[in-house]
Order: structure tokens, then C-alpha cells, then sequence
């Protein structure tokens, strides 16, 4: 009898110690899933960095980052119509109204413009795909529509997606980022109560942080793929394969005294270093038989400076 | 840019990211490679006939060019250009002569 009950108080001991070790290797998976934009906003909250670091907060608040399933607007355009053109039109997606829309439909798009959606219920799917009707519906009034983009801009890639979330590619060699842990560049005590411990991210300088998102091309993991940015896979064979030798980070942040404003095209500075661009003309007369023809030679030559091909797409 | 190919199949341009999967071509600018463009520009003539001869004159010997660069992600250029270069030129051609 005693050994009975020592074996049955062993298996429930052993039940919280095997809870707490998945939870400490698998991390944010294993965590409840947020059921609305405003859950999920909250399991996100970043705007505690602010008090310390303010300059970096307000850089970032200036990049499409922070604004990244709403964009300038043209985001969340292009959600609706992944729905209305493409999810609902295809037989077997399991999508024939907005409504049934799930979180592994929208991953198409929020693999990169959401990545934390993969912690939440498909009520969240449908609430974004809800928010994205009304925007960019024309009948909607100006506070629904206010309303719509405030929502919409809840949730994006803030401090906790690139310092936390996706801080760590291989997990199996660095570990699983933890909730309340913030990566950077060095390891200690970190002063926020809700992240008191601060890691070395083995890759927040290197380009493959930013290439989790800015594209190799197809999304084969899902089960419909989806190719939104081709960066990273033109950064790795037109431009590492090459001998180009600096990262993301160096251009979008370092160079370009952005910091964590990160931008691209819409940035004048960043347009200037990307292309160099020298124009040489001559104005001459062709004789095409008794006839003159004036001709002016207008000569272009361009030179891509950035560490991709230009465009992307 | 990059084309895009429509589901990873075929020879149509896809649209969205949601049917883009693959790349037909590519006219965008490769990194660290020098891409040269030449464009020939006529100046405006007159063609007149005299004595069953055809004749051209010139209307004018000078011309002011512009050349811009322009980034275009989305819409029309009237609404959606970026201007990342623009250099103008004035080109001349000789009056009179053998």
C-alpha cells in the first residue's frame, strides 16, 4: 500500500516537472492562444520599452514596421483580396465567405506581416479579415473606418517579434525564446518586470534575422504557398554569392543613420546610396542618304549599390 | 522588377502574394553590376518640298532632356512614383554647315 502511494504521489510530481520542461524548451508554443486583436496586442506588449529606450521606440514608430498588417493602408487592401480573390475562389481551401477564414489561411500573408498570429485562435484570423473588409469597404463611415485602421494597427511587428519572438532561428542549437526574455547584444539583468532577463541573440546583427520575413521565394511550409518579398534569396545569391560582404542591418540601419526607422524606397537617403546613376548625352546629325537626321544620344548608366536586386517583388 | 509567376506554373505573371510562387524574369537592377541604357532622341523637323526635292528643316537645334529614375511599387506614375534621381541635360546640335 505504501508503495503504491509513493509510485501515484512519483507520477503527479513528475506531471508538473515534465509540464515545466516542455514549457522552458518549446516556449511562446506552448503559451494560451489569444482569442482577439486585443489579446494578442497584450501578449505583444512593447510599449513598456519606451521608458527606457524612447529614441529607438520613436524611430521604430516611424517604420512600416509598426504599422505592418495595415501598412499604408495598401496592406490591409491586399489581405481582403487574398480573401475575396483568391481564398474564396479556390475549391479547396475551405473558404467560401470571409467568415471562414482561419489562421492558417491567413498565414499566407501573416507569416511575415504577423508572425505572432500563429499564438492565436481563428477568432483573431476573422477579426483582422473583418477589419480589412470594413477599411476598404467604400460604404464604410469615417468612424468604422477609423476604427478599422486603430484595430488593425494593435498588432504588428514590434519590439518582442524581432528581440523575442524570432531572436532565435536554429532553437534546437540556441534554445526557444522565452516570454520574458529580450535578445540583443550582450547578456544580463534586463530592468522591465514582464522581461527581466536579457540574452545575446546570436543573429540580431546578421542578415538572416531579417531574412525570416524579406523572402526566399516560395512559402512551401504552407499548404498553399505564397511569395510576397524575394529579398533575402536575391541578397544571398546575387549579392553574398558574389562577394558582397555586408548585412541588412549595416545598410537599412547603420549607414543609413535610420536606426530602427529601417525604411527603403520611400527614404531619399537610402534612394541616393542604392543606385548610382550618371547620364551622358550627344547631340549629332546622321546623314540617311541626302537626308540629315538630328539625333540626340542619351547614355544611363546604373549601378545597384545595395545588397539586392532592385526592385523586389 | 521581378515577374512573378502565376502558381509556380505556366508562362502568366501572378498577382497578389497569395498566387505569386516563382519568378518568370527579372528587369530589375542586379547588385554591384553596371546596367547601361542608351535611348536616341530625335530633334523635331520639318520636311518641305521644293522643286521635287524633299528638304528637312530644323525646328530647333536645342533641346532640354530630363532623366529621372523613378521607383514605382504600386499605381500610376502620376500618383505612385518615388524620384530617386533626376539629372537634366541640355543637348545642342550645329546650325548652318557644309
Amino acid at each position: 500500500m505504501t508503495r503504491l502511494k509513493f509510485i501515484a504521489l512519483s507520477a503527479l510530481l513528475a506531471l508538473p516537472l515534465l509540464t515545466g520542461t516542455l514549457g522552458r524548451d518549446a516556449g511562446a508554443a506552448e503559451a494560451k492562444k489569444a482569442t482577439s486583436i486585443d489579446e494578442l496586442a497584450k501578449m505583444y506588449d512593447s510599449t513598456g520599452c519606451k521608458e527606457c529606450h524612447e529614441g529607438i521606440y520613436r524611430d521604430w514608430e516611424q517604420s512600416i514596421h509598426s504599422r505592418s498588417i495595415f501598412g499604408t493602408g495598401r496592406t490591409a487592401a491586399t489581405i481582403k483580396t487574398t480573401v475575396a480573390v483568391g481564398l474564396t475562389s479556390w475549391q479547396y481551401s475551405g473558404v467560401k465567405k470571409p467568415e471562414d477564414v482561419q489562421v492558417k489561411h491567413l498565414m499566407i500573408c501573416a507569416k511575415c506581416h504577423l508572425p505572432q498570429l500563429a499564438e492565436a485562435t481563428d477568432a483573431v484570423a476573422k477579426e483582422i479579415v473583418k477589419y480589412c473588409y470594413i477599411y476598404t469597404d467604400p460604404k464604410t463611415n469615417d468612424a468604422e473606418h477609423e476604427k478599422a485602421v486603430s484595430m488593425l494597427s494593435k498588432v504588428c511587428i514590434n519590439c518582442l517579434i524581432c528581440h523575442q519572438r524570432n531572436a532565435i532561428t536554429h532553437k534546437w542549437v540556441a534554445g526557444f525564446p522565452q516570454k520574458n526574455e529580450v535578445y540583443g547584444s550582450k547578456d544580463g539583468a534586463h530592468a522591465d518586470s514582464a522581461h527581466p532577463v536579457m540574452k545575446k541573440s546570436p543573429i540580431m546583427s546578421e542578415s538572416i534575422l531579417c531574412g525570416q520575413c524579406h523572402g526566399l521565394g516560395p512559402n512551401f511550409e504552407l499548404e498553399n504557398p505564397s511569395q510576397c518579398g524575394t529579398l533575402y534569396g536575391s541578397y544571398l545569391w546575387a549579392y553574398r554569392a558574389e562577394g558582397g560582404q555586408e548585412s541588412c542591418q549595416e545598410c537599412h540601419m547603420k549607414k543609413s543613420n535610420l536606426g530602427h526607422n529601417m525604411q527603403s524606397y520611400r527614404d531619399p537617403g537610402m534612394a541616393k546610396a542604392a543606385v548610382d546613376f550618371k547620364v551622358e548625352t550627344l547631340g549629332y546629325q546622321w546623314r540617311d542618304g541626302s537626308k540629315m537626321v538630328p539625333q540626340a544620344l542619351v547614355k544611363v548608366e546604373m549601378i545597384n549599390r545595395a545588397g539586392h536586386s532592385i526592385p523586389d517583388g | 522588377m521581378p515577374i512573378p509567376q502565376q502558381l509556380g506554373r505556366g508562362d502568366k505573371m501572378g498577382r497578389g502574394p497569395y498566387e505569386k510562387s516563382g519568378i518568370i524574369r527579372d528587369t530589375g537592377l542586379p547588385p554591384n553590376r553596371p546596367v547601361l541604357e542608351k535611348f536616341e532622341i530625335p530633334f523635331p523637323v520639318e520636311e518641305v518640298k521644293k522643286d521635287d526635292k524633299v528638304s528637312r528643316n530644323i525646328l530647333d537645334n536645342d533641346m532640354t532632356i530630363d532623366v529621372e529614375l523613378i521607383y514605382l511599387p504600386f499605381g500610376t506614375v502620376e500618383s505612385g512614383k518615388f524620384s530617386w534621381h533626376k539629372v537634366t541635360r541640355k543637348v545642342s546640335i550645329e546650325k548652318g554647315g557644309v
